[in-house]
């Protein structure tokens, strides 16, 4: 069962790389309006490894679904792009960005355990009708080659002319008699031969194993055969055959002289449709064969250099380095030391602290991946949104390499895109005659940026479009009850009423965005990873949405105050800064709660120990110290004995059965593990705030 | 009741004769206040002693708050407390179990024995019981008193 979970987790990571690779090369291939046969070999292979994959894992409507786009690639392959038509090159764009679509949802089914959409009759035909267009219109010579459906597997042409010049070590490998399913235990052997050796360097016959059923008689009859380039590979796949399962034997021979070699595959596979197809379409492919093996080749090496690991075992692995950091610091600095004149051992203890550190650094870039998958989906929704609305713009991605930890990338997809759909759908101007009239270029501009700063993420999205009315959002926001009527508003507050739940500025209902939901699912999708959203704007010039993500959440800096006994760590990003007060510049207010103006703000103050309702700490609020924090639009102070200093602290999770009393709606987020051993609480400096206000 | 201690040596006697693995089961015996409370020994991980307990806020008094034990926080349960019964005095003697994936620190007295009991000489509760948390009560063999079976599932949360 675990093995059986295993494969179908690689199908689900291969086909998602794959069609994350074939949609980029889509999206730029549109924007010229051409495939260049680089791209056409490239998609040829993707659509052809989906195909095998998926039939592999008996996905059948996929594998067909795959089969017709590989033949669809394999006519442009043979005539080059001007086979296609201008006026069929969006046709041809958008079946593929429908089968991109097709596909993704698909293997998420499969993801999720649910059944797949037998269905795909309308989308074949769709296909169909393009390819006979295509075909109508190519030169006539490749249109036999398209004729023999079964034959154009891309290694498949390929083995009739190679063999006799380039693969003379062959191998013969006969199964276990009565086994079952001949073809696709070839088809896992070749599979586990391209690990040890290219998959340029030997091909197989009978060819088409992976979709082809009927080939087991022949592997039956006459044996799976694999022929080599070099010696070298030979004796390799020799060892990987050994163990395969249900190899019966093998057998090495050389094939010697070039006639043979034609005859042999159309008379050994009796399933290569027809006899006469196999020919005509084995001289039309051998020039595009080079081609695929350089493609082939140039795709190898980074296979080779990257491995895919499970993201639990990255986790398992910072957090043993944060114990090893925390045990460095309780070794080296521990008491039983002081007062003792050891060089050699501060020496080694200097050591160990580079080495930890490194090694920190290392386990922390391990889960650094760059934004570039989520931003490049990005391009997709703009241009799809484009298309529907028939509002022309353009995205343009700014540091698309910058690294973030890839719990980010998984949950920051969402708000950006929440923000892009708001971009296209309230920002850009409706018609090109009103950007026009406002002196832009007719073409709007969407402008996705991330950098690193070292210590967080900005994401920034950027629009030229209509900007924010304040009037219209302030009159919509009393409407909903948000904003009272007679309260005057900062510009800065009423663009703050766009991030508050249940605020949509748009009353229609479209398909894209407005559907009930505001930007506040942005603002709580951000704030989840513990970072802000702010939005800035002019008239007519368009709007500005501002993502700030603090780097990595595993390890963070953190000042560590003490309440009494009870040691607490504040995230040093929301500290804005500490200060020490006398009673006279504390305001009460009439409910008894204090303010203190802090660099000409007004800001209120939070008691710890009033809050979490400790036995000991500080109540004269001249013995303590005041810590001015800010998130998101909480700006606060909060009041604790004294400052123990400046931390890196490992986060940990409380357990779950303590979150299960709420404590998080109390800002009490995370523990930490202090440098002797003993536990600090770390404090959510939004939710604290939520907390002592509601109490 | 003097007859039933009597029928349930012998029973045990029987059990162990025979085919103690299957029809008994160890219990770790620790002391809350006045009462003896046994939880299954499989489910005990460790008993510690002489844990500094960080003190939690806003959780209900029951929770001391937690514990690091190599690296894992440990919530603390005062089973006094839980009880209630008056809370804890010291802190010191800690029985960590583990219930399926949770792992649950619990504040006792002091640890008495390790005890193999027969299935069968645990008896259910009094039917109009009011005593929280227990599932069975069984007699001691050694005649120094009366377990009660502390019902683990019942310390989750939510229930």
């Amino acid at each position: 069962m675990g093995s059986g979970n295993e494969i179908l987790d690689m199908y689900i990571y291969e086909t998602g790389t794959l069609l994350e690779q074939l949609e980029t090369i889509v999206l730029e291939a549109e924007k010229v309006d051409t495939f260049s046969q680089e791209n056409v070999n490239e998609i040829f292979r993707i659509m052809h490894t989906i195909k095998g994959s998926s039939a592999m894992m008996e996905f059948d409507t996929l594998a067909t679904v795959a089969h017709r786009i590989e033949d669809m690639f394999f006519i442009i392959r043979e005539g080059t792009m001007s086979v296609v038509s201008e006026d069929d090159r969006p046709a041809l764009f958008d079946v593929v960005f429908q089968s991109i679509d097709f596909f993704r949802g698909e293997v998420e089914k499969v993801e999720s355990g649910e059944p797949l959409d037998s269905n795909i009759d309308s989308f074949m035909a769709n296909i169909n009708t393009l390819i006979a267009k295509i075909k109508g219109e190519g030169p006539p010579e490749p249109v036999p080659a398209a004729a023999a459906p079964a034959a154009p597997a891309a290694p498949a042409p390929a083995p009739a002319p190679a063999a006799g010049g380039g693969f003379p070590h062959a191998l013969r490998v006969n199964f276990e008699e009565g086994c079952g399913m001949e073809s696709l235990r070839a088809f896992m052997l070749v599979t586990a031969v391209k690990d040890v050796c290219g998959e340029g360097d030997f091909t197989f016959d009978p060819p088409n194993v992976e979709n082809d059923p009927s080939t087991t008689e022949s592997i039956i009859d006459n044996g799976f055969h694999l022929m080599f380039r070099n010696e070298a590979d030979r004796a390799g796949a020799i060892a990987t055959i050994k163990t395969v399962g249900s190899v019966q034997g093998y057998q090495p021979y050389e094939i010697a002289p070039v006639e043979e070699k034609p005859a042999a595959p159309s008379a050994a596979s009796p399933a290569a449709a027809a006899p006469a197809a196999a020919p005509a379409a084995a001289p039309s492919a051998a020039p595009a064969a080079p081609a695929a093996q350089q493609v082939q080749q140039t795709q190898q090496h980074p296979k080779e250099t990257l491995i895919s690991v499970n993201l639990s075992k990255l986790d398992q692995l910072s957090a043993v380095v944060g114990e090893i950091v925390i045990t460095e610091s309780m070794v080296t600095s521990s008491p039983d030391l002081k007062g003792l004149a050891l060089d050699a051992f501060s020496k080694s203890a200097r050591q160990l602290r580079k080495l930890t550190d490194e090694l920190q650094d290392v386990s922390m870039s391990l889960r650094m991946v760059p934004v570039s998958s989520v931003f490049q989906k990005m391009t997709r929704i703009v241009r799809d949104m484009t298309k529907k609305l028939n509002r022309p713009a353009k995205l343009t991605l700014i540091g698309e390499n910058t690294e973030v930890d890839k719990t980010i990338v998984d949950s920051i997809g969402d708000p950006i895109m929440h923000m892009i759909r708001n971009s296209m759908d309230h920002g850009i101007e409706e018609t090109q005659e009103e950007r026009i009239a406002a002196g832009k270029d007719p073409v709007g501009e969407i402008v996705l940026s991330a950098r690193d700063t070292g210590s967080e993420v900005i994401i920034e999205i950027i629009d030229d479009g209509r900007g924010v009315n304040d009037e219209a959002v302030l009159s919509k926001a009393i409407r909903q009850g948000i904003a009272s009527p007679d309260a005057d508003y900062s510009h800065r507050e009423i663009l703050s009423f766009l991030l508050a739940p249940g605020f949509s500025t748009n009353t229609e209902v479209t398909e894209f965005s407005g559907r009930g939901v505001g930007m506040d699912v942005v603002k709580r999708g951000v704030e989840e990873l513990g970072g802000t959203v702010s939005i800035s704007s002019e008239l007519g010039r368009g709007m500005t949405t501002t993502i700030r993500i603090p780097l990595t959440m595993a390890i963070m800096d953190g000042m560590e105050v003490a309440v009494g006994d009870s040691i607490f760590t504040i995230p040093i990003n929301n500290i804005q800064a500490t200060m020490k007060v006398s009673a006279g510049d504390v305001i009460h207010d009439s409910n008894s709660g204090e303010i203190i103006k802090c660099q000409g703000n007004f800001v209120p103050i939070v008691r710890a120990r009033d809050l979490y309702q400790l036995q000991d700490g500080c109540s004269n609020i001249e013995d303590g110290v005041l810590i001015w924090l800010e998130a998101g639009d909480h700006s606060y102070c909060l009041f604790v004995d004294e400052l123990l200093g400046q931390q890196q602290v490992v986060v940990k999770q409380l357990p779950a059965y303590v979150n299960s009393f709420n404590v998080k709606r109390y800002g009490i987020n995370g523990c930490t593990l202090r440098s002797d051993g003993s536990i600090s609480i770390i404090l959510d400096v939004a939710s604290l705030y939520t907390a002592a206000r509601g109490m | 009741m003097n007859d039933e201690i009597l029928f349930a040596r012998e029973d045990e006697m029987e059990a162990l004769n025979l085919d103690d693995a299957v029809d008994s089961q160890k219990y770790l015996i620790f002391m809350a206040g006045h009462l003896k409370l046994g939880v299954v020994a499989e489910d005990v991980v460790e008993i510690l002693n002489n844990q500094v307990i960080t003190y939690l806020p806003m959780v209900p008094d029951f929770i001391r708050g937690i514990i690091n034990m190599r690296g894992q926080m440990i919530p603390i349960l005062d089973i006094r407390a839980r009880l209630g019964m008056e809370p804890q005095e010291g802190d010191d003697l800690v029985v960590v179990i583990n219930l399926g994936d949770v792992q649950l620190g619990i504040l006792v007295d002091g640890v008495d024995q390790m005890l193999d009991i027969p299935k069968n000489n645990i008896h259910p509760l009094p039917a109009n019981s009011t005593q929280l948390l227990v599932s069975g009560m069984c007699s001691l063999p050694d005649g120094s008193g009366t377990m009660m079976v502390l019902d683990c599932e019942q310390l989750m949360p939510n229930e």
